[in-house]
């Protein structure tokens, strides 16, 4: 970080904007840039200045620096006295400091101006989850789905909850949803794959084995997927209820896996032995 | 054919002054239409949970291959299903058709008018009186006789190279070449910009105009309805191994 400490302002606004850009949160770095170069700066920044001090008030809300949030926010309601957005960030900040009861107070007037205020509705679900009333959560979620529907970030939180309450049949359909969004990311299918694994059942295992498939054919260099692959090949293998043919074809694909395990590992150490004595393990389970 | 040679007050009293009358004009507007246009339109949420259904079920019926056969049948369960399906049981009123009779729909109307079409006759008509006949400057390639009216409007000489720009042409060129200078001055997204004000306009009325919800899910659900489910998973392993 020393980089960012000496560079001038003008840096330090082209690196946050590129995080804004690519949504990279970076908060303790947000502060740091904003305190070694960019506060004394701020006029500097013309109409860019907004959009920074809200950056800057969501990453200190993280780092617990209510401070540095307390002034960014009071300088943007003296700019925007009616701005929601605004009142949202003031909102995160009540969360931040516990004052739940107030928050959805204010969140509730903003839905009731703007009904179609997503960041307002989505906070409202985040109260609920920092009280860890996580049934509540998920079902305040479902509710909110059922009117956006295309909401990935949402249907991948409602995905979390079901899986830390144990809920996989639901946490399948929501990574199911996902993927609808995005076919051909790797990580999603491999997810899912992970999820249905977990969930157990021959059914579910021989789906999973298809998307770690899909998750290897998209990005060969997936070892997760590989392993999980290696994983449900066996597991199928030692099924008493798996038919003999599928036996066959099963061994098959863990034959291709391991030799493609032990490739990867070749290409990035040179050597195959730790690789032969983790396989060793797997087979144990 | 002789070459020409421009006064070097076509330039300093023409050419230049056109372009920053132009250029001030496209500031000038944008603080305008800040001023008037402040308010931001809302969406209904109904309109909002339409839309959303309507992308959710396309992207159904163009991903749905990765699904389970059981799964996609559920989702399209959702949308497709007689007594309990999402675009049959959703009852959608057909928006008021003629805008005349939204009182907030005439204002946006009369907002966009008197910001973008009236400084466009009011200006191009003056600069057009005010410095009609110049020839003001040469592209610097050669061009077809079919650029003729384009470029040199306001000026009829057959004998005329095409290369040649009229100044009325010149003021045309400005406007819409002036874009990423406003740009750059104004910052992105700036109601200076014409170009992008033109291309809604060519794209037509009908976009800006909420969509008949109860035509678009009809036809949605004639889609979802013939879709056939083809997993893209089966045959992968195969594919892979061999």
């Amino acid at each position: 970080m020393e980089l960012t400490k000496q560079s001038s302002w003008n840096k330090a606004r082209d690196i946050l904007k590129d995080w804004r850009d690519n949504n990279q949160r970076r908060s303790v770095e947000v502060i740091e840039i904003w305190e070694n170069s960019l506060a004394s700066k701020i006029h500097k920044l013309g109409d860019d200045r907004f959009v920074v001090l809200e950056q800057v008030s969501v990453a200190a809300l993280d780092c617990n620096r209510l401070d540095v949030a307390a002034s960014c926010i009071h300088s943007l309601i003296k700019e925007f006295p009616n701005s929601l957005r605004v009142r949202t960030l003031l909102v995160m900040k009540l969360e931040a400091q516990q004052r739940y009861e107030e928050a959805l107070e204010h969140l509730e007037t903003i839905i009731k101006i703007d009904e179609t205020n997503t960041a307002a509705r989505k906070r409202k679900i985040c109260i609920l989850k920092a009280k860890n009333k996580i049934p509540e959560a998920i079902k305040e979620l479902t509710e909110y789905l059922k009117k956006f529907m295309t909401d990935q970030e949402t249907w991948q939180e409602l995905c979390d909850l079901y899986l830390s309450e144990g809920d996989y049949a639901k946490a399948v359909f929501c990574m199911e949803e996902l993927f609808l969004h995005h076919p051909h990311n790797h990580l999603l299918h491999q997810r899912y794959a992970d999820i249905l694994y977990t969930q157990g059942g021959l059914e579910n295992i021989e789906l999973a084995i298809s998307h770690y498939l899909m998750a290897i054919n998209l990005n060969e260099k997936n070892i997760r997927a590989l392993y999980g692959l290696a994983l449900s090949c066996h597991q199928v293998l030692t099924s008493a209820k798996c038919s003999a043919a599928k036996k066959k074809e099963i061994s098959k694909q863990m034959m291709w896996v391991s030799k493609h395990l032990a490739r990867q590992y070749e290409e990035q150490q040179g050597n195959t032995e730790t690789l032969t004595e983790l396989m060793s393990a797997l087979q144990v389970s | 054919m002789a070459e020409l040679l421009l006064d070097a007050n076509i330039r300093g009293w023409v050419f230049l002054p056109i372009v920053v009358i132009t250029f001030l004009v496209g500031v000038l507007r944008h603080y305008i239409s800040l001023l008037i246009g402040g308010s931001q339109k809302k969406a209904d949420i109904q309109q909002v949970q339409d839309s959303q259904a309507l992308l959710r079920a396309r992207l159904l019926r163009e991903n749905g291959k990765y699904l389970t056969r059981s799964a996609f049948q559920m989702r399209r369960y959702y949308f497709n299903d007689e007594e309990v399906g999402y675009f049959l049981t959703q009852k959608r009123t057909a928006p008021a058709s003629n805008p005349m009779t939204d009182p907030s729909m005439m204002t946006e109307m009369l907002k966009g008018n008197l910001t973008n079409v009236l400084p466009m006759i009011v200006i191009g008509g003056w600069i057009n009186w005010m410095f009609s006949g110049f020839v003001t400057t040469k592209v610097p390639f050669p061009l077809t006789l079919r650029f003729k009216p384009m470029l040199q409007r306001g000026i009829e000489l057959l004998s005329l190279d095409p290369a040649w720009v009229s100044s009325a042409s010149w003021y045309f060129l400005n406007v819409f070449g002036l874009r990423s200078i406003y740009a750059l001055v104004l910052g992105e997204n700036n109601a200076a910009d014409q170009s992008r004000q033109f291309q809604d306009q060519m794209s037509g009325a009908a976009v800006q105009m909420p969509v008949d919800p109860k035509a678009a899910f009809k036809a949605e659900w004639e889609a979802l309805e013939i879709y056939q489910h083809q997993s893209a998973l089966e045959g992968l392993a195969a594919e892979m191994i061999e």
